[in-house]
């Protein structure tokens, strides 16, 4: 089986602070890799050297390689290319100050897609698929802004979607989602399994053992364990330390 | 930016900035014509009739002080974008012009005035000669006439110095403003630094730098407005043409500075 991603030794530092550690990992295609570990574990800062979004920060650097499809990503000449390739949800809900529509319509128009019709279909498809679509089915053009936080959240899950990336990172996506509708968004995430690979970074260690296919713990940039799931959530994974945090008996 | 910067990405970065540079130039150039021909039509030196009613002066003309400002915050406001959105922090370039504009637009606008007077008024017959020595043709358009070319070369030049720091702090400010987050959700989707800046930032940002601009304008004619006072009393006794012209000159500025703490007001209300 080819690897959708494969990471080696990578390792991040912020000015003089170390955020990542020299990890290394492979990320299988079509699965959903649950990223677990308390703060400061580098969990975000991994997504954003894979979305190349990093280089905003000026005082990170970055060393080892990240392949994408066997590609290095920092080869890749399009960086837009590349990001329209991974879906991003951030942790914090950033609705742009566009209309709701204008918001999930912005990726595939970046993209060059200017067709009335095909961007509807899109919209559409992609505010069902985050189980927003009834809610603001009425008022596509009101501001994403005005919504509520967890309809805000859901919004940046939909524009996620809205260039059908081959790879969907999702950063604590449902810290401000109301535990239905975050079912409604799990199911949907299972179902595009089929079509995608799925990080998700998750405070929730339960939301990671429902979901995920296989999960990985990170503690203070530090890889300790990436296994299958059920074994992370066994009584005897390989490292104690997985076993204290998926139990809560942490520290 | 960092080690993650590929050729493909310098090279637009490179184009990008010599479109900023060509449009500096060309608002530098723009700039230059105007000052250069501002001088009377006839080419005569101005008649005593003139010193005493007219010349009194260069701000007889709105015109005069409104093209020119209008002039530094263009210029102002690509040079922001420039310095903000195109160069690092670190940049030794950078961080010259943002000391000097610290430095500049701390200064009170009457300071200004006292400026305008001591030195560039001394020297306007030697700025003048400089200005026609360099090379442009000629006669490409006249700005206002009875002028007195000299005084309005010094004047134009404390304008400059004066709008153009401001409407750079406003412009970065404005540009600064504008999330973090929200750049970084435009550029996770995909959008390329141009998209980011045309679709994003300068929507957001734009209530703000009008208003900075408007701010900077408000200055000029304060400024204006008090060279006015000072030259009128200086070269006529005839109060009254001096007070209308003061009185205009102050009311347009207090106008601009109302209009522009209301658009800050009605940006803050509507975003937050």
């Amino acid at each position: 089986m080819k690897n959708k991603i494969e990471i080696s030794d990578l390792r991040v530092h912020y000015g003089d602070k170390s955020a990542l550690n020299g990890i290394s990992f492979d990320v299988h295609p079509n699965e959903i890799l649950g990223i677990i570990g308390p703060a400061q574990s580098g969990k975000t800062t991994l997504l954003k050297v894979i979305n190349r979004t990093l280089e905003f920060t000026p005082e990170a650097t970055v060393q080892g390689s990240v392949k994408l499809d066997g590609v290095a990503i920092d080869t890749i000449g399009d960086v837009y290319e590349l990001r329209r390739r991974i879906g991003m949800v951030l942790p914090l809900p950033v609705g742009l100050p566009l209309s709701i529509y204008d918001n999930v319509a912005f990726a595939p128009r970046t993209a060059g897609l200017r067709a009335k019709s095909e961007l509807d279909e899109i919209v559409e498809r992609c505010l069902q698929q985050a189980a927003l679509w009834d809610e603001v089915k009425d008022r596509l053009d009101t501001l994403g802004t005005k919504l509520s936080g967890g309809q805000q959240q859901r919004l940046t899950i939909a524009r996620a979607l809205s260039h059908q990336p081959e790879i969907l990172c999702l950063d604590e996506f449902s810290i401000a989602i109301d535990p239905v509708t975050t079912m409604r968004i799990e199911e949907v995430l299972k179902t595009l399994q089929k079509e995608m690979t799925i990080l998700l970074v998750t405070n929730l260690v339960q939301q990671a053992k429902r979901l995920a296919t296989r999960t990985a713990f990170f503690l203070n940039g530090d890889l300790i364990e990436i296994d299958a799931t059920d074994v992370i959530f066994s009584d005897n994974p390989s490292n104690q330390a997985t076993y204290d945090y998926v139990n809560g008996t942490f520290g | 930016m960092n080690a993650m910067t590929t050729r493909a990405e310098r090279k637009q970065k490179v184009v990008l900035q010599s479109i900023a540079f060509i449009i500096l130039g060309v608002a530098f150039i723009f700039l230059w014509h105007t000052l250069k021909n501002a001088r009377a039509p006839s080419g005569q030196p101005a008649s005593e009739a003139i010193l005493r009613s007219a010349l009194p002066s260069l701000f007889n003309n709105l015109y005069s002080v409104l093209s020119i400002s209008l002039l530094a915050i263009l210029f102002g406001i690509a040079f922001a974008f420039y310095l903000e959105e195109w160069l690092p922090v670190t940049n030794w370039i950078r961080r010259l012009i943002e000391s000097l504009v610290a430095i500049l637009t701390g200064i009170p606008s009457l300071a200004y005035g006292i400026l305008a007077i001591l030195i560039f008024f001394s020297y306007a017959d030697t700025l003048k000669e400089a200005v026609e020595a360099f090379p442009f043709p000629e006669n490409i358009g006249t700005i206002p006439a009875q002028i007195e070319t000299t005084v309005f070369y010094a004047e134009a030049l404390t304008f400059i110095l004066m709008v153009m720091p401001l409407t750079i702090k406003t412009t970065q400010e404005a540009l600064r403003s504008v999330a973090t987050p929200i750049r970084e959700a435009a550029y996770a989707l995909g959008a390329s630094q141009w998209q980011v800046l045309t679709r994003h930032v300068v929507p957001i940002a734009f209530i703000r730098m009008l208003a900075g601009g408007c701010r900077a304008m408000s200055r000029a004619f304060a400024t204006a407005a008090l060279l006015i006072g000072i030259y009128t009393g200086y070269y006529t006794t005839d109060a009254g043409g001096m007070s209308g012209r003061f009185l205009l000159f102050l009311g347009v500025a207090l106008v601009l500075s109302v209009f522009s703490s209301s658009l800050t007001e009605v940006y803050d209300s509507d975003l937050a």
